[in-house]
Formats: C-alpha cells, structure tokens, sequence
C-alpha cells in the first residue's frame, strides 16, 4: 500500500508549529533562568556532553529561543548547535563502542536526520553494512588518476589546495595500491572536482562483512561504489559527507572503517592509542545534491 | 530511549503506538515521535518550573543538568504538594492533543 504522505506532512507542520509556541512559551516564562544556567555553565558545556541535560529532548537544538521570543535573544546563548548534538547523542549511544541495537540506531538516524535535514539511515534500499558505529583508523592519500603522487596530488580542477591545507595533509602520504573501485578518474585532465572530491572525501568501509554480502556480490558491490554516507564524530558533533572509496579495514585491526587524511583532520580524530569512534550512516541522495565535505547542523 | 526523570509518571507508548499505526515511511514515523516527545518534554519542564521559585529553579536545573533522577525527585518531593500529579497532568494534556491531532489527521 502506497504511504500516505500528506498525512505526515500535515502532522509534521502542525506539530513543528505547535512546538514554537512550547518554545516560545517556555522562554518566555522561564528563559532568564535557563540563560542564566547556560551561561553559568559555559566553561565545561562544551566539553561535557552531561551538562546541557536540561536542553536534552529530542529535538534539543530547537529549543534554543525562538526569533519572535522577546525575553531572551538566541545570540545570547553561549553555545553551538553542536552541543545540542553531542547531548542528544549522549543519551543514545552506550558507554562502550559497540554494535547499535536497532531500537539505538533508529534513535540515531532520527536526530541525524533531524539536525542536518537530509535523509540519513543505517539501511538503505535493504542494504546495511555490519555496523554503524565504530573505531575510526587512518587511511592514506589515494591516487586519482594514472600518474598523481604526492607532488601532483594536491593540485585540483578547481585550482590548488591552499599550503596550509597541504601541510597538514601532505604527512600521510600516498597508498600503494589504488582504492577499491580503481582510479577515480581516467587521467589528470578528465578528472573533475567530483572525482577529485571523493578521493578528498572517501571512507573505507568493511563492505564484505555487510549481512548478504556474500550471496547478492555483484549488487553489493554496485551499490557500495562511491556510495555517499554522513560520518558524524559524536564527541564534538562534527559531521562530513563522503564517500565509499576502499574496503577495509580487516576485522582483527579492531576499526570498523578507515577515513581519508582530510576526514580524519576534520572529524579531530586519530589513529593508535587514541583512535575514537564515529557514526557513519547512509545518506539518501538519489539527486546527487548533497556536496561532499563538512556538514553542518541546519 | 531517552530517560527523563519523569519517565516513570509518563508514559509515551499510547502516543507511539498511535504513530507506529499511521501508513507512513519509518524515518516520518521517528521523526513525529521525536517531536511528540519534545512537546512532552516541554510541557513537563514547563510545568515544574512554573511550581517553582527563582533559587529553586536554578537548583532544579542542575539536578537536570546532572542526570540525577533522585536528587530530582527528593528535591521535588520537598518543594511541591504533589510533583507526581503536577506531571501527569501536564502530560496528560499534550499527550491526549498529540492523539487528537494523529486521529484527526487519520479520519480525512
């Protein structure tokens, strides 16, 4: 039977609408107080995923005062949008990195999808990976074409990568063998900045341990290719689009996925001792309209 | 799932249920339900806070901050009549305007 989407967006709207005037409500009654709190806590909130609980329903970040909302401005909260994030992560995920119950991961999916306006789910088109939640490890550069190695390969078809950026990428270096799907482009001059983006962009994903994998191969493999997913770090709230470039890492690393250079930089995580976990879930672009890169929360 | 400290006063399933009926994609259903469970949250918020006086609410806010379901509630206890009923009531009422409004969506 065909879903009834009118009836969700009606109650969506309806809901959204009277959820303002909580929000104004509650601010108006009580914001001086709650901005008090916020700004008394300022010093470890951002750092403490425990200590915005008051600000911690679901739908957290649109608690913030609403525009109309004459008590308390929005500039005057000391807190980012992240925050709001990390806190409702917090109440999701367990304490140890493992495997989501289903029940955790659609709990996920609905604050992702929530915060960055986007479709974002664990599953796909029936298809998942074996898990959604897990240690993140260091990948290197991966060559785009025939020919790039380091020296070539910061140059892009939008022009060069700025020196500081190199800097702080060029120390990883270069893979020795090509990345899962091959070259991302035919040659140096055909490549465009969407090849040149999900090199930039990609993840390595334990796509031969996904549930069927082994029975259902081929379609597998067809839709794993550059397969575009959200890796959101729940300690910081920092979020990336990528893609799906490489398979890995093997199961005894104890990783779950592997991220470029530049994912690993901008998620703030690292590999060893201290490597941390991240979420990385499925984002349904069937328009190819959501662009690779960071992300931030609507 | 989310545990708020009044959790075990208010319970959310009727509210659930009745989404998890409606013929809609799942991710729509999670999101109604995240937003049916952030009406609760502010009514319920809104409602102890109204019960209490300016230090009192500050306290009250940091208990919440901390996570500490039975300092909440010892604290509550202590500064309100009935916290309970104060609760339920104000839950009662979003909740059964929640139902409302998925009926009456339903019934078009």
């Amino acid at each position: 039977m065909a879903k009834d989407t009118a009836l969700y967006q009606n109650l969506r709207d309806k809901w959204s609408t009277k959820h303002k005037e909580l929000q104004k409500s509650l601010w108006e009654k009580h914001g001086n107080i709650i901005d008090d709190f916020v700004t008394g806590t300022r010093n470890f909130a951002i750092g403490s995923v425990s200590a915005l609980m008051l600000l911690s329903s679901p739908v957290a970040n649109n608690m913030l005062p609403p525009s109309t909302a004459i008590t308390v401005q929005e500039e005057h909260l000391p807190v980012s949008k992240n925050v709001f994030l990390i806190n409702d992560l917090s109440n999701i995920l367990p304490q140890e990195v493992r495997p989501l119950t289903t029940d955790e991961e659609s709990s996920v999916s609905a604050v992702l999808t929530r915060d960055f306006g986007v479709p974002i789910s664990a599953e796909l088109d029936g298809i998942r990976l074996n898990r959604s939640y897990g240690y993140i490890g260091a990948e290197q550069h991966l060559a785009r074409y025939p020919g790039d190695t380091m020296a070539t390969h910061f140059s892009t078809p939008s022009g060069p990568t700025p020196p500081e950026e190199i800097q702080k990428a060029y120390s990883s270096g270069m893979a020795p063998g090509l990345g899962g799907w091959g070259y991302f482009a035919p040659s140096a001059t055909q490549m465009t900045q969407e090849d040149s983006d999900r090199e930039k962009y990609y993840i390595a994903v334990q796509s031969f341990l996904a549930p069927g994998f082994a029975d259902h191969t081929g379609e597998y493999i067809k839709f794993f290719k550059f397969r575009k997913m959200i890796l959101v770090n729940p300690q910081n709230g920092k979020a990336i689009v990528v893609v799906i470039g490489d398979a890995g890492p093997a199961e005894w690393t104890g990783k779950s996925l592997g991220g470029s250079p530049e994912v690993m930089k901008y998620l703030e995580r690292v590999d060893g001792k201290a490597r941390g976990a991240v979420l990385y879930y499925f984002i349904d672009d069937p328009d190819n309209k959501i662009p690779l890169g960071p992300i931030d929360i609507k | 799932m989310i545990k708020h400290f009044y959790s075990y006063q208010v319970d959310i399933a009727s509210v659930d249920i009745e989404i998890d009926s409606l013929n809609i994609e799942d991710h729509e259903k999670n999101h109604l339900k995240s937003l049916a469970e952030s009406h609760i949250h502010h009514v319920v918020i809104d409602a102890v806070l109204s019960e209490l006086d300016t230090e009192d609410k500050k306290t009250f806010m940091s208990y919440l901050n901390a996570k500490d379901h039975e300092k909440i509630w010892k604290f509550l206890h202590a500064r309100l009549k009935n916290a309970e009923d104060t609760i339920e009531k104000a839950a009662a009422g979003i909740k059964k305007e929640l139902l409302t409004d998925i009926r009456n969506e339903r019934s078009k």
